[in-house]
């Protein structure tokens, strides 16, 4: 291999990589933005609208037992069209609207980083 | 006789000048908003200029550039004299508390404040189209279809909403009825980057009519 050819592999694979990283920081911002209001930073259901009267149990995200029973289609499809497309809450509302579909797999990606779990295969 | 009417007169005219209702003179709130550094944390400078997550989180409080559309000025002239929060949680937060410490203007420099902000108006907002009400649609939509409740504090008998967005317990005193629906209907003209979702092409305008109504009735 010569030594252009490492040098041109080397600029690459840290291109991708920092590319990779910008994706993941962005997921981040993604979720505390919009989805921590609700399911708290760290993704436990715990945000601060969540007091005693709060009609729902927002999803802990942390639970890789209940994540591993959803695709990622299936969680895309809550994002998108909100509870009730699952028959669960309309308290989780619709973001379809509001991001874009980048942004939407970004976001579940993240909550999968956050179960540390596979889905079923969707 | 002529001399209590000179006096009423001018007894009525001292009256309204006090609320900024004669000689009200935009230019001259603007230059007591520049003194008091209130360009610090709110533009006043339209269109909407956020354009990312980062814009937004830069900013220390809300934009004012449409405030002649949306708020009610009595109340915005009363609450800059005595700023209670309105939202629960510090403005862009989700972990912090609202520290409640808006800066007071004195009563003077209140009404001539509230003068220049209620001269930005936008074309947006149309007048005369939402009648505050007790809708029972907009009120089902509100607390259950869609979850406005999950994020806004209401006059609710048990589950009185969530604390993230603004509380609506006063919003039929606070907000312009007609702002509140051109909101729902065009959120993205108003604050392109917010943590609550575009409902239109969810809602029907129907719909958006009956949340409006029924949040404009909230005192």
């Amino acid at each position: 291999m010569s030594k252009a050819t490492i040098v041109t592999a080397t600029v690459l694979l840290t291109g991708f990589l920092s590319a990779v990283t910008v994706q993941a920081d962005e997921a981040e911002q993604l979720f505390n933005f919009y989805c921590a209001q609700c399911h708290g930073v760290g993704g436990k259901g715990d945000g601060p609208n969540v007091t005693a009267d709060f009609p729902v149990d927002p999803r802990n995200f942390t639970k890789a037992d209940e994540m591993e029973k959803l695709s990622d289609a299936d969680i895309k499809n809550v994002i998108l069209e909100g509870g009730p497309v699952v028959s669960k809450s309309p308290m989780m509302p619709p973001w379809g609207k509001t991001l874009s579909d980048e942004q939407v797999d970004a976001l579940v990606q993240y909550l999968r980083k956050l179960c540390n779990c596979v889905g079923k295969p969707g | 006789m002529r001399f209590a009417v000179i006096v009423s007169f001018g007894l009525g005219v001292a009256a309204l000048s006090v609320t900024g209702m004669v000689g009200a003179d935009p230019a001259a709130g603007e230059g007591v908003f520049k003194a008091n550094n209130c360009g610090d944390c709110h533009y006043t400078q339209g269109p909407a200029q956020e354009k990312t997550i980062g814009d937004q989180m830069a900013k220390k409080g809300p934009e004012l550039w449409y405030a002649g559309s949306k708020f009610q000025q009595p109340w915005l002239e009363q609450w800059l004299q005595d700023p209670q929060p309105i939202r629960h949680i510090k403005y862009n937060s989700v972990t912090e508390e609202n520290p409640g410490d808006h800066p007071k203007l004195a009563a003077g420099d209140a009404a001539s404040v509230t003068e220049f902000l209620m001269s930005l108006t936008v074309a947006e907002v149309e007048a005369g189209v939402i009648k505050p009400k007790k809708s029972a649609k907009g009120r089902l939509i509100f607390v259950k279809k869609m979850p406005c409740s999950g994020c806004h504090e209401f006059p609710g008998k048990k589950f009185k909403g969530g604390r993230s967005g603004p509380s609506l317990l006063n919003a039929g005193t606070r907000l312009n009825p007609d702002w509140i629906y051109a909101y729902l209907k065009n959120i993205d003209t108003f604050k392109p980057i917010r943590m609550m979702p575009n409902f239109n092409g969810v809602l029907t305008d129907k719909d958006m009519k009956g949340v409006a109504q029924y949040v404009a009735n909230f005192k």
